[in-house]
C-alpha cells in the first residue's frame, strides 16, 4: 500500500519525462496534476483505513533487498510519518496547481517535483536506516535542477548553496547511522534493530549531535539556516512550496524519529540544550524576518522562527508538546505553502517582492484583493490568530512546554507576538495604502491563481476550528514516543551500559500482548513481528 | 450670448515658459486642456452621456427633497422620488422647454426610468428591494457634492447666494416655512425654538440642495444633447466638445437659482427668484471651485492625519477634487466617486463598454477605467470654464493687441498654476497610458 505512494509518482516522473517535446505543456501539467492527484487521493484512503489508537507502525511491507548491507525494502508508518506523507502529497499537488501553465521544459518540471515527491514518501515510511537515507537522498539533485533551472536571477548560487549544505547534512547523517550501526553491533540497518540500541550514554549523546546537526541542516536550525533565505527566495513559487512545506518537514522529522526515536535517553539529557536552542532560534528567525525588505525573504525567515516552535515542543518530551510539534508541522507547512503561493503570484502579477515598492494590493478593482485577503488570512494563522490551525499548533506547544521549560516557552510566545509584527509590517505595506497611478497596471487575477490558496485556506481554517482532525493521528505515536523516554531521575541511577531499551514495555505503553489481542501481528512494533 | 474659440493668428507672444507651456498654447489656439484626440473624444463625450442619465434623477431627487421631503427629521423615502418628479419637466428639454437644448423629451430619460423599475438586477421587484440591494441611482454622490458646495461656500467668496442664506430675509423666510412645515407637531415646534440655528443651518443646506438641482438640470440636457451630436457626427473634435459647453454656459447663465419648497400645497420662497440669483455665478462656478477643485478628503482613498499637516488647514488650499481625486481607490467601500462610477456604468454607450473592454482589466476595472474617463472629461467641462471666462473678463483668442494676449496668457497661466500641485491628474491626461 505504501509502495503506491512511493513508486506511482516516481513511475509518472519516468512517464512525463518521456513524453514527446509536441505534447502541451498544459497536458503535461494536466499529466502530473492526475498522478499527484491520485497519489493524493490514496494518502486521503490510508488515513481512513489508519488506527489512531494503535501507537505502533502500521501498513508494514517488507521485502529483502541487499542483506549483505543490511539493506532491506521496509516500510512502515505510524502517526507521525502519516500527518507528513498527507502533508507531502496534498503539497505536490498543490505545488503543480501553483506551477504556471505555460511553464518551460515541462516535463522535466513535473519529472522533478513527482520525483521529490516519491523520494519524500519514501524517506517518511522507511523503517530502515540505510533506506531512510537513500530516499533522503534522492530528491537532492531533483532540488538542485528545479532551483538551478527555474529559480530567479541568483539561482545558481542558491542552487550550489542549497547542494553544499545538503550533502553535508546528508553526510552527517550517513555518518551518525553508520555509528550507531557499527557500535551498537546491530545486524543490519532496520529501524527495529536499531532501537534496540545499548549504547553508553556519552556515545549516544555524541551520535545524536551528529544527526540534529545533519537534520537541523536541513530544517534548518539556527546558525546552519544561511542556505535557506537565499534558496527559497530565489527558488520558483512551487518549488518553495516543496522546499518549505516539506523538505523542511524531513528535517523535522528525522529529529524526532532517528534522535528522539533512536536515543531517547541522550535526548532527555539534551532537552535544556535543544530548548535553548529553539528559543534562539525562534527568536532570531522573527527578529531577522521584521529586518527584510522582501516579503519572501520575510516568509523565509518567519520559517526559521517557526520551525523552532517543533524544536521546543520536542524538547520538552511531554505529549501535549510532541503533539503540538507534530501538528506545528502540518499547519507550518499548509500555513508556509499558502504564503508562498501568494507571494509567487504577487510577484507575478506585479513584478516586485519590495516592501517599499508594494502597496495597496487589497485595492478592489485594481489590486489584487483576494490574494491580498488570502495573504492577510495565512499571516493570521501564522502569527498564532485563534480559530486557525497555526494557533492550535502553537497553543498545544507553549501547553506542553511550559511546565518543563518556562523560560523558553515564554520566549517562544514572545516570538509570536514578533510574528505578528513582522506580519502586520507586510501587510501594512503590502496590501494597505494607496495604490500607485504610475504603476498599478497590473494583470487580472485568475481563478487558477486563487484555487492552491482557496484549497490551503480552507484547510488552515478548518483545522483551527476543528483541531481534533489535526492532532489525533498523532496522539498515540506522541504518547508513546514520550513514554519511551527515561525521566531525568531514572537516567541518572541507570548505568551507562545499562541503558533501558526503548522498545522495553513499561507501565506507561500498551504491553506487547495486550496489543496482540487486539490487534493482528503485522501490525506491532517491527522489533517484535519481523523475523 | 454665444461665444465660439477661434484659432488665434500665430503671431505675437513668445513661447510660454509655464510648467504646462504646451497646454497653455493649446488653450490660447482655443483647445481644451484636454489634448485633442479622438480616444479623448469618444471618451469623454460617452461619459458625458453615462453621466447625464443618473444626473437626470440626482436634479430631480436633489429638488424633490429641496422642496417636498424638506426638514424631514426621518427621511427614509428621500431616494424615493414621486411619479411627479420623475414627469417634472425638465425647462432644457421637450417641446415645453425655456429653451431647449436637448432635442429629446423633457420627462426622466427612458434608460433612467427603465433602470428605475428594473435595476440591474433586470426584474420588476418592489423598489425597497432594490434599494436594499444597492440596485438603485446613488444619490450619495450628489449629496456629497451639495455638501462640498455648503461647506465651502462661506469660503469661496463668489456670489451673493451664500451670503443671503446669512441674511435676516433668508431667517424670515426660513422661519415661515418651517413653522408652517412643523404646524401642530408640538415637540419639532418646541425644538426649533430650542434650537432655532440647528434648523435654519438645515433648511441652508435645503436650499444647496435646490441650488444643485437646478444646476444639474440644465448639465443633462446639455450633456444629452452632446451625446447625440457626437452619434450624428456633428461633434468632432474635443474643441468642438468644449465650445458646445461654452456657448452652453452663456446661453443659459442668467437662469434662476432659488429655493422653493411646498407644504401642504403652499409655496413658500425661501429664496424667492426675485433675489436674481443667476445659473453661472451662484450655481455653475462655486460648483465647480467646490467639487471639481476642493471638496474633501475622501474616507477609504487614504488615511489623512490633520494633526501631522497631511489636511491644509485653509479649505481654500483643499484640491481633493476631481481634477485631482486619485481614482484607483474607485470601487472601495464608503467614497462617494464609486457610487457615481457605479451609476455611471449602468448607462455607458456601447462603443464605451467595448473601448474598455480592450483595456486593463476590461470588465473587471471597468470602474476605474471609466472613472479615469470621467477625469478627463470634467478636464474638458473645466477647460470650457476657463475659456468662457476668459471671454467675460478677458479678450479675444484672436486679439490683435499683443498685451491683450499677454493678459489672456496670464490668465491661463494663473488657472494652470493650480494644476502644479503634484496630485494633480493634468499630467496623467496628456496621455493615453493613464486609465
Amino acid at each position: 500500500m505504501l509502495s503506491v505512494l512511493i513508486w506511482l509518482p516516481i513511475a509518472g516522473a519516468a512517464v512525463l519525462g518521456c513524453l514527446p517535446q509536441s505534447v502541451p505543456t498544459k497536458q503535461v501539467r494536466n499529466g502530473a496534476l492526475a498522478i499527484s492527484g491520485v497519489v493524493l487521493l490514496w494518502s486521503i484512503w490510508l488515513f481512513t483505513q489508519f488506527d489512531l489508537t494503535n501507537p505502533v507502525f502500521q501498513f508494514q511491507e517488507h521485502l529483502p533487498w541487499i542483506e549483505t548491507l543490511g539493506l532491506d525494502y521496509d516500510l512502515a508508518l505510524d502517526g507521525l510519518s502519516l500527518v507528513l506523507v498527507g502533508l507531502n502529497s496534498l503539497l505536490t499537488w498543490i505545488a503543480i496547481l501553483s506551477s504556471s501553465p505555460r511553464i518551460e521544459r515541462p516535463r522535466l518540471f513535473y519529472s522533478l517535483i513527482l520525483l521529490v515527491s516519491g523520494g519524500v514518501t519514501g524517506a517518511f515510511v522507511a523503517q530502515n536506516l540505510l533506506l531512510f537515507f537513500l530516499f533522503y537522498e534522492l530528491e537532492l539533485v531533483p532540488f538542485y535542477l528545479l532551483i538551478s533551472i527555474w529559480g530567479g536571477a541568483k539561482r545558481g548560487y542558491a542552487a550550489i548553496k542549497f547542494l553544499i549544505y545538503t550533502a553535508i547534512s546528508g553526510a552527517l547523517i550517513l555518518a551518525g547511522f553508520l555509528g550507531l550501526i557499527w557500535l551498537s553491533g546491530a545486524a543490519d540497518f532496520s529501524y527495529a534493530s536499531a532501537l534496540g540500541q545499548t549504547l553508553p550514554l556519552g556515545l549516544q549523546v555524541v551520535l545524536l549531535t551528529v544527526l540534529i546537526i545533519g537534520f537541523g541542516i536541513k530544517i534548518p536550525l539556527v546558525p546552519f539556516h544561511t542556505w535557506l533565505p537565499d534558496t527559497y527566495v530565489e527558488a520558483s513559487a512551487p518549488v518553495t512550496i516543496l522546499l518549505g512545506g516539506i523538505l523542511a518537514k524531513l528535517g523535522t522529522y528525522g529529529i524526532f524519529r532517528f534522535g528522539l526515536g533512536l536515543f531517547p535517553e541522550a535526548w532527555a539529557k539534551l532537552s535544556p540544550v535543544l530548548a535553548i536552542w529553539a528559543a534562539v532560534s525562534i527568536l532570531y528567525g522573527a527578529l531577522a524576518a521584521i529586518a527584510q525588505k522582501d516579503i519572501k525573504r520575510m516568509v523565509a525567515y518567519s520559517s526559521i522562527g517557526h520551525m523552532g516552535y517543533i524544536l521546543l515542543g520536542a524538547a520538552a518530551l511531554t505529549p501535549l508538546a510532541l503533539v503540538g510539534s507534530i501538528s506545528q508541522m502540518v499547519a507550518h507547512g499548509l500555513i508556509l505553502a499558502i504564503l508562498f503561493h501568494l507571494v509567487g503570484v504577487i510577484e507575478q502579477k506585479v513584478g516586485s517582492r519590495e516592501l517599499d515598492v508594494l502597496n495597496g494590493l487589497l485595492n478592489p478593482i485594481r489590486g489584487l484583493p483576494s490574494i491580498s485577503s488570502l495573504l492577510i488570512l495565512g499571516a493570521m494563522a501564522s502569527a498564532g490568530i485563534p480559530g486557525l490551525a497555526g494557533f492550535i499548533a502553537e497553543f498545544l506547544i507553549f501547553q506542553g512546554t511550559y511546565s518543563i521549560f518556562p523560560l523558553q516557552t515564554l520566549i517562544a510566545v514572545v516570538g509570536t507576538g514578533l510574528t505578528a509584527v513582522y506580519f502586520v509590517i507586510l501587510l501594512n505595506r503590502t496590501c494597505f495604502g494607496r495604490l500607485d497611478n504610475a504603476t498599478a497596471y497590473y494583470p487580472r487575477v485568475e481563478f487558477e491563481d486563487r484555487f492552491p490558496a482557496l484549497i490551503l485556506a480552507g484547510l488552515i481554517a478548518f483545522l483551527g476550528i476543528q483541531p481534533s482532525w489535526l492532532v489525533k493521528w498523532s496522539e498515540a505515536t506522541s504518547t508513546a514516543m514520550v513514554a519511551a523516554v527515561p525521566t531525568v531521575e531514572q537516567i541518572a541511577t541507570v548505568p551507562d551500559a545499562a541503558v533501558p531499551d526503548a522498545t522495553v514495555p513499561d507501565a506507561t505503553v500498551p504491553d506487547a500482548t495486550q496489543l496482540e489481542v487486539a490487534l493482528p501481528k503485522e501490525i506491532l512494533l517491527p522489533a517484535q513481528t519481523t523475523p | 450670448m454665444t461665444a465660439t474659440i477661434v484659432s488665434p493668428t500665430p503671431t505675437k507672444l513668445p513661447p510660454s515658459t509655464h510648467e504646462f507651456a504646451e497646454v497653455i498654447h493649446r488653450l490660447e489656439a482655443g483647445g481644451a486642456m484636454l489634448p485633442d484626440t479622438p480616444e479623448n473624444l469618444m471618451q469623454i463625450i460617452g461619459l458625458y452621456k453615462a453621466y447625464a442619465v443618473p444626473m437626470d434623477f440626482y436634479w430631480r431627487d436633489l429638488l424633490y427633497i429641496a422642496e417636498q421631503v424638506f426638514l424631514n427629521p426621518l427621511p427614509f423615502f428621500k431616494y424615493f422620488i414621486s411619479d411627479e418628479y420623475l414627469k417634472l419637466h425638465n425647462h432644457y428639454a421637450g417641446d415645453d422647454a425655456d429653451l431647449r437644448i436637448w432635442r429629446g423629451e423633457a420627462t426622466a430619460h427612458p434608460e433612467l426610468l427603465e433602470f428605475i423599475e428594473k435595476g440591474e438586477l433586470k426584474s420588476k421587484l418592489p423598489r425597497l428591494f432594490h434599494h436594499w440591494y444597492h440596485d438603485r441611482i446613488n444619490m450619495e454622490f450628489a449629496e456629497e457634492c451639495m455638501r462640498a458646495m455648503l461647506w465651502h461656500g462661506r469660503d469661496m467668496g463668489m456670489g451673493q447666494f451664500d451670503a443671503y442664506l446669512d441674511s435676516e430675509e433668508y431667517r424670515q423666510n426660513a422661519d415661515r416655512a418651517i413653522k408652517a412645515y412643523f404646524k401642530g407637531n408640538p415637540l419639532m415646534l418646541g425644538l426649533y425654538k430650542a434650537f432655532p440655528e440647528m434648523f435654519i443651518e438645515q433648511v441652508r443646506q435645503m436650499s444647496y440642495y435646490s441650488n444643485l438641482g437646478l444646476f444639474w438640470e440644465i448639465m443633462a440636457p446639455v450633456f444629452f444633447e452632446m451625446s447625440d451630436l457626437y452619434d450624428e457626427g456633428k461633434i468632432a473634435s474635443v474643441p468642438d466638445a468644449m465650445n458646445f459647453l461654452v456657448n452652453g454656459i452663456f446661453a443659459i447663465s442668467g437662469r434662476p437659482i432659488y429655493h422653493h419648497v411646498y407644504i401642504r400645497g403652499e409655496c413658500y420662497e425661501i429664496i424667492p427668484k426675485s433675489k436674481g440669483f443667476m445659473w453661472l455665478y451662484e450655481a455653475a462656478l462655486p460648483y465647480v471651485e467646490a467639487v471639481f477643485y476642493r471638496t474633501s478628503p475622501f474616507r477609504g482613498t487614504k488615511s489623512y492625519n490633520a494633526q501631522a499637516g497631511q489636511v491644509p488647514a485653509e479649505q481654500k488650499d483643499f484640491h481633493y477634487g476631481v481634477l485631482y481625486a486619485d481614482k484607483f481607490p474607485v470601487g472601495t467601500a464608503g467614497i462617494p466617486p464609486t457610487l457615481l462610477a457605479q451609476d455611471m456604468l449602468h448607462f455607458l454607450p456601447p462603443y464605451l463598454v467595448e473601448y474598455y473592454q480592450h483595456h486593463c482589466r476590461g470588465e473587471d476595472d471597468m470602474l476605474i477605467q471609466l472613472a479615469v474617463s470621467f477625469q478627463r472629461s470634467m478636464y474638458c467641462v473645466t477647460s470650457a470654464v476657463i475659456q468662457a471666462l476668459r471671454t467675460a473678463l478677458l479678450y479675444p483668442l484672436d486679439d490683435p493687441n499683443p498685451e491683450h494676449l499677454m493678459a489672456n496668457r496670464q490668465f491661463f497661466e494663473a488657472q494652470l498654476d493650480r494644476f502644479k500641485r503634484p496630485e494633480a491628474r493634468l499630467r496623467n491626461i496628456q496621455t493615453q497610458d493613464y486609465r
